[in-house]
């Protein structure tokens, strides 16, 4: 286990030093939610005159929830965009020569990408709040509601870092990228699940992401109902990403 | 804790096949002793680095075994990651990263931190020549630079055996002769164990005591650069006439005690000797007993180009490209 724990101290926090210190990884990452934010919010906000349109809290608190869970994902996404440039630049052999145990890797790229969701949803979190924000939960809610995005972005960096293990290119950004963004955009985003029509409803019906953005938006509104229906799809997840990630990780290792 | 086991290197029947691609390493046998700097010299795309990936767990075997510091190389990989350090033919390092940031990453990831981890790094830093360059980003460094780093890294925990894959391609002389110094001394006085990967012949003649020759895949020749030297090559005499009319003379005088020999300048006669110690004293008794006048006179020895040549038919520059090329050849027909 301490072998795990220095690998992954030493990965994340090049990861982090590298985000913080480089202008052109940090405000891309600010910036692509806090852009989602204020653009659904601003130019979206009648919707809440919709007949139909059940969330008590308003437009700014039903949008922010997503947010909160795209820079989630997101941040698993840039992750792995790390880990395939990683790989193409041949920094990964020094990485994978270094570290006794290489889980350490996986892991330490994990805490990065928590590191850089967690600076991210601070400065949204503020615009929020600068843009009055109403809130219905209480503590333990707001607390859950973060927790969702803490894990939402675990998942992200398993999810990508598997494909990036597997690919080991830059040319893997788009197939990490495509199916977090299908998923997220066709859940219920700007409207509830239930003003959704056709075939829309029904995929968002199905979407995964759906427990976890009306979950949010319970939370956020003090009157969560699919409490356990959410977590146990994220920590169904996480186990299926985790595996999904390790034998990424093993399969580049017989590859070398 | 690492058990105590020998510093050697140890490698029966190693084989890697790549798919849709030619059988890299195929069934080598090695052993390299405690202490010792072994010269892994061959042309490129002769299986050097895919044998150094093998031995140092980032390439698993297609069949063989080979034992690192008395470690398995598949099953026992995280232990053979902790006795080695090692310096790959690429440089890979961050260009976000300094120097300085570069030994703290390598050093957080092997357990060393606070002022342990402080202390080496300024310790390899002045070591490798590079304390001034420490705080800056990398994409500002030399080629010679990112080598001497690079070897920096590689020592960072302190390692039992260093694995060098080509680590002076591509430097000047001057960085050359620098990294070529820091090596023996860590042999020497730090007693590691070095495995070399080179293709240069003067490398490898003046770092390794023990020279490995690999072609195709194929070890075909290993040993002390002395050893091989002397079981395939003979010496080569050469002399320069002062009047060139009299070369025909000094060919005869010559030809007593070897076997013609060319490739030397057009006013040069040269002969092989028959014995690879050929006394020079003779030779000259033997010019000064036919009156011959001679400018310059001097003994070539063998040089392992020589032995590769003995035992691939090619000489060892160039033959990379030949390879190259005949694939690039059959690739298009």
């Amino acid at each position: 286990m301490r072998e795990i724990y220095n690998v992954a101290k030493g990965v994340a926090w090049r990861q982090a030093h590298i985000f913080f210190t480089n202008p052109s990884f940090l405000l891309p990452s600010l910036l692509f939610p806090l852009f989602f934010f204020t653009a659904f919010v601003g130019g979206l906000s009648r919707i809440r005159d919709v007949p139909g349109f059940d969330f008590p809290l308003g437009y700014t608190a039903f949008q922010f929830v997503f947010v909160l869970l795209q820079s989630a994902a997101f941040s698993g996404v840039f992750t792995g965009f790390g880990i395939a440039r990683d790989w193409e630049s041949g920094f990964m052999r020094r990485l994978m020569l270094a570290a006794p145990n290489r889980v350490g890797i996986v892991l330490g790229y994990a805490i990065a990408g928590l590191v850089r969701w967690i600076t991210v949803i601070v400065v949204v979190t503020g615009v929020a709040f600068a843009a009055q924000m109403k809130i219905g939960g209480g503590g333990v809610d707001l607390f859950a509601l973060y927790t969702l995005g803490f894990l939402l972005s675990i998942v992200g960096t398993l999810w990508s870092a598997g494909v990036a293990m597997r690919l080991r290119t830059q040319q893997a950004f788009p197939v990490i990228q495509m199916p977090v963004f299908i998923l997220l955009f066709f859940a219920p985003v700007y409207v509830p699940l239930g003003l959704l029509q056709g075939w829309l409803h029904g995929v968002a019906r199905v979407n995964p992401i759906t427990p976890l953005l009306e979950e949010g938006r319970g939370l956020i509104s003090g009157s969560p109902d699919k409490t356990l229906l959410a977590f146990g799809i994220l920590f169904a997840l996480l186990g299926g990403f985790a595996i999904w990630a390790i034998r990424g990780l093993w399969r580049a290792e017989a590859a070398g | 804790m690492l058990t105590p086991r020998e510093n050697s290197i140890e490698a029966h029947g190693l084989v890697r096949d790549f798919k849709k691609g030619p059988r890299a390493v195929d069934g080598i046998d090695l052993h390299v002793d405690p202490g010792e700097i072994f010269g892994f010299l061959g042309p490129n795309g002769a299986g050097k680095s895919t044998t150094v990936h093998m031995l140092t767990t980032l390439l698993p075997p297609t069949a063989g075994t080979a034992t690192v510091a008395g470690y398995d190389v598949v099953e026992e990989g995280p232990q053979v990651r902790k006795a080695i350090g090692a310096a790959l033919q690429e440089a890979a390092l961050d260009p976000y990263l300094t120097g300085r940031e570069h030994l703290r990453l390598q050093a957080t990831m092997h357990g060393i931190t606070g002022e342990e981890r402080k202390r080496r790094s300024n310790e390899l830093l002045t070591r490798v020549g590079l304390t001034e360059a420490a705080d800056r980003k990398i994409r500002g460094y030399s080629g010679g630079m990112k080598r001497r780093l690079d070897l920096a890294l590689a020592l960072v925990h302190r390692p039992r055996i260093l694995f060098l894959d080509e680590p002076t391609t591509g430097l000047d002389i001057q960085s050359r002769t620098a990294l070529w110094q820091e090596v023996g001394r860590l042999a020497k006085e730090d007693g590691v164990t070095v495995f070399l990967t080179t293709q240069y012949l003067e490398e490898a003649d003046v770092l390794a005591d023990r020279v490995g020759i690999i072609d195709h895949g194929h070890i075909v020749a290993q040993g002390t650069p002395e050893q091989l030297k002397a079981e395939i090559s003979r010496s080569t005499v050469e002399a320069v006439p002062a009047d060139l009319e009299q070369k025909g003379a000094v060919a005869a005088v010559l030809e007593r005690f070897g076997t013609p020999t060319t490739g030397f300048g057009p006013e040069s006669v040269a002969v092989q000797l028959a014995a690879s110690d050929g006394d020079l004293a003779q030779i000259v008794r033997a010019l000064d007993a036919e009156k011959v006048r001679i400018s310059n006179l001097q003994i070539h020895e063998p040089t392992l180009d020589d032995v590769f040549l003995a035992k691939t038919g090619r000489h060892l520059e160039g033959a990379g490209e030949e390879e190259e090329q005949e694939e690039e050849e059959a690739a298009a027909l």
